[in-house]
């Protein structure tokens, strides 16, 4: 047992940390929060070179071959600003559904632009019906004269405007969930952003969109997809760790220089209760996170860890926000002090690639319950 | 990152060693009964001379110092005890010793080397038991103002007040105690801590009637007393630390019992609960399928399992002699708060089958039962939660620059 982190994993955990203090400073995050397009920033493309996103992705095709473990390092100090654009989306669930189920082709064409950042590749797989399981893919190929077709609306896609590609489920004639790789700029897709408090979130309606020969992946399965899914949510989980480490500093940092009644806010308890329950949040999810990442390394059955970790850190993320808010009253809510960039990111976050219940649900049939 | 322990094939050997052993040694009948107040005298016995026997071996205190009669063992061969005798349901000391647990650490930092000598042996090899004696009518929280007083007079001190919420069944040969060395001089410089002999002549012991008495980690201790002090005479060499040095004394002591140490046993009550309910049938379903009960298992093993890690990283921290934080405090807190959470759960699972001890109907031999009073009784002793949280505070640093550090550990 050694719960410390390797030296090499200190170095990456310090050079992603230096990366995205000195590339993604506030005003940048706070711009791109009004501007919506997080890989149009010169700091993205540097993000790319610097091959940080790309560790989950093998040598061969172009990254890291790094472990979930520090890739998980990685996330947590993106999670810390919150640093947005597609990484969870394109290099963390779409490599691991290319991984687990595209052909060696497919792989070699995305993985490959993936790790250079020529391609974005977002999944779209819930319908409008929004959820994780197969009952939310409705969408359906429809074989026509003039070839496949499909019509559909994704909803709640995450980074969707980022997207050059989706990977998008939908059911063939025979009502099988297959998943195919479509351009972003097909005729009939139509990508709108989703206002208000949602973070990245867009709406994708495809309108008779061809689906062209090659374009499904090879090896695809509902029970890979949920694999893939279960690995990339320990990453997300990571990224919300990160998220409620960073929301805990900003915290203790404030309780000691707000003054008010003439002492500092952090000596009353009733302020220390909620950088307690901060604290307690979360350190449940990074040790929980933890386990499941080195548990995936390690070749143990990864199941309970994961779903574990994901439903612990959702509401981590979700609970360190409002106990932030408590923290700093007013100036909280400010949108230039910079907390409600994580409290709307807590919120998308929490559903995304399976909200709490969701994970539970799959805990309890992992315990045999 | 590693969180598994994995064994070499030393460790391997060395555990087939202990399990040999214990099955020759530990004699059938004296595991925890659900509710700690049942442990009977001929139990007490027997688990007094396992220790004896395990204190022969160097493993009732493993990783003790030899030179004072511990084990002098390594982290990897004390887990490997610590792990089969928990298997067997019990723990190290088999018996409650809270004083031998936070006073023979306290000594192995505070004590000069004739005390050491003196009384670590005794507590290692487990020829002796020792009750901790902190709290009073008027000093629980603010164990600072503990009215005990010690006075000078000669080669002794003569100690008199009264201590609550002492110990267990059956006595003990010694008890760590603080006491006031200066009635007069500044809070927190005028404390002295002492180990007192159990048949000194003046020492009298009522027991509590208490809703449980079970709630510290380890063995239950059964029965917790009311010791009243008078006139009692303690010889001068058994003050450890030093004349009014006793509330450094005591950040040793409350650094232990405030959880710094993490544990990596199991929690019983959540396999029990989970094992009921899944072979438990209603309208021939087994009840844990029913939503409403999932939804509460999955609640109750999440903190199971945030209490377990939190421990478990306690655990590392302590045997790589890593420096600690809030980590301690917040162990305790996490273990008390989501015991009671947990006990509320299993409530809502069984309804009143949680809340009888009866012989025909009792759930799990009366075990949940006994959890239920325990939870609510577990979240005051070794520091309240709300002290817990203080003490995070102070040494996360909330509102202050300077942080409180943590107590010195050996």
């Amino acid at each position: 047992m050694d719960l410390a982190l390797t030296e090499e994993q200190e170095m990456i955990k310090n050079a992603a940390r230096e990366f995205v203090e000195q590339e993604f400073p506030k005003e940048l995050l706070l711009e791109i929060d009004e501007n919506r397009y997080p890989c149009n920033t010169e700091s993205w493309g540097k993000l790319i070179d610097t091959g940080l996103l790309a560790t989950l992705i093998p040598s061969e095709y172009g990254g890291e071959g790094g472990s979930f473990t520090n890739a998980g390092i990685v996330f947590e100090e993106l999670g810390r600003g919150p640093v947005p654009g597609p990484h969870l989306s394109s290099f963390a669930l779409s490599v691991n559904i290319l991984l687990k189920m595209g052909s060696e082709t497919q792989k070699q064409q995305h993985l490959k632009a993936i790790a250079d950042g020529s391609e974005v590749v977002v999944p779209a797989i819930s319908d409008s019906e929004y959820g994780w399981s197969t009952k939310h893919v409705s969408a359906h190929i429809e074989t026509t004269e003039t070839g496949l077709k499909l019509n559909t609306n994704k909803s709640f896609v995450i980074d969707g405007l980022s997207a050059t590609h989706f990977i998008v489920a939908a059911k063939d004639d025979e009502g099988t969930i297959g998943f195919y790789i479509i351009a972003a700029d097909s005729e009939g897709i139509e990508t709108r952003e989703l206002t208000g408090f949602a973070w990245h979130m867009t709406e994708v309606k495809f309108v008779d969109v061809a689906i062209l020969e090659g374009s499904k992946l090879e090896n695809c399965s509902w029970q890979e997809f949920e694999k893939s899914l279960l690995v990339s949510s320990a990453l997300l989980s990571s990224y919300q760790v990160g998220g409620c480490q960073f929301v805990y500093e900003l915290s203790v940092d404030y309780s000691r220089t707000r003054v008010q009644f003439g002492t500092p806010i952090g000596r009353f308890q009733r302020v220390q209760d909620h950088i307690i329950n901060l604290v307690n949040s979360l350190d449940g999810a990074r040790w929980t996170t933890n386990e499941a990442l080195w548990k995936i390394d390690s070749g143990k059955e990864f199941e309970d860890s994961c779903h574990l970790a994901k439903a612990v850190a959702s509401q981590a993320y979700l609970d360190c926000c409002t106990y932030g808010h408590e923290v700093h009253a007013g100036i909280g809510s400010l949108n230039e002090y910079g907390l409600t960039l994580h409290t709307t990111a807590s919120r998308s976050l929490f559903h995304y690639l399976g909200d709490p219940r969701y994970h539970k649900e799959k805990l309890a049939a992992v315990l045999g319950l | 990152m590693e969180f598994e322990i994995t064994y070499s094939a030393e460790q391997e050997k060395f555990r087939e060693e202990v399990k040999e052993w214990l099955e020759h040694n530990v004699p059938a009948g004296i595991e925890h009964p659900a509710d700690s107040t049942d442990l009977t005298l001929d139990q007490y016995h027997k688990r007094r001379e396992l220790g004896y026997k395990l204190g022969e071996k160097g493993w009732l205190w493993p990783t003790a110092p030899q030179e004072y009669g511990g084990g002098g063992l390594d982290v990897e061969h004390s887990i490997v005890i610590e792990e089969e005798i928990d298997k067997i349901g019990l723990s190290l000391p088999p018996y409650y010793d809270s004083g031998g647990r936070l006073g023979g650490n306290s000594i192995l930092v505070w004590g000069n080397e004739e005390q050491k000598k003196e009384f670590l042996p005794k507590i290692f090899k487990g020829e002796i038991r020792t009750w901790q004696l902190l709290s009073e009518p008027e000093a629980g929280s603010d164990l600072a103002n503990v009215k005990t007083t010690a006075v000078r007079d000669g080669d002794d001190y003569i100690l008199n007040g009264q201590k609550v919420w002492v110990g267990s069944a059956f006595g003990a040969e010694y008890m760590w105690t603080i006491t006031c060395t200066d009635p007069e001089g500044e809070r927190h410089k005028n404390l002295g801590w002492f180990m007192v002999p159990g048949d000194a002549e003046g020492i009298s012991i009522t027991p509590m009637s208490l809703l449980s008495s079970a709630g510290e980690s380890g063995a239950g201790s059964g029965v917790k007393n009311i010791v009243f002090f008078d006139n009692v005479r303690v010889p001068a060499k058994n003050l450890i630390g030093g004349e009014n040095n006793g509330w450094q004394v005591a950040t040793t002591h409350l650094e232990l019992e405030h959880g710094t140490g993490g544990r990596i046993a199991r929690n019983w009550i959540v396999d029990r609960i989970f094992d009921h309910c899944k072979e438990t049938r209603f309208d021939g379903q087994p009840i844990s399928s029913e939503r409403f009960t999932q939804d509460k298992l999955i609640d109750i093993y999440i903190d199971a399992e945030i209490g377990r890690l939190f421990q478990l990283r306690n655990y590392w921290m302590r045997h790589t002699g890593a420096s600690f934080t809030y980590e301690g405090p917040q162990a305790s807190y996490f273990r008390k708060t989501s015991g009671l959470r947990i006990a509320t759960n299993i409530l809502e699972i069984l309804g009143p089958h949680a809340l009888t001890n009866d012989e025909e109907i009792a759930v799990e031999e009366g075990h949940i039962e006994a959890h239920q009073r325990a939870a609510i009784i577990a979240l005051h002793p070794g520091g309240t939660t709300d002290i817990q949280k203080v003490i995070m505070a102070r040494r996360i640093g909330i509102g202050r620059e300077n942080k409180e550090k943590a107590g010195a550990l050996k």
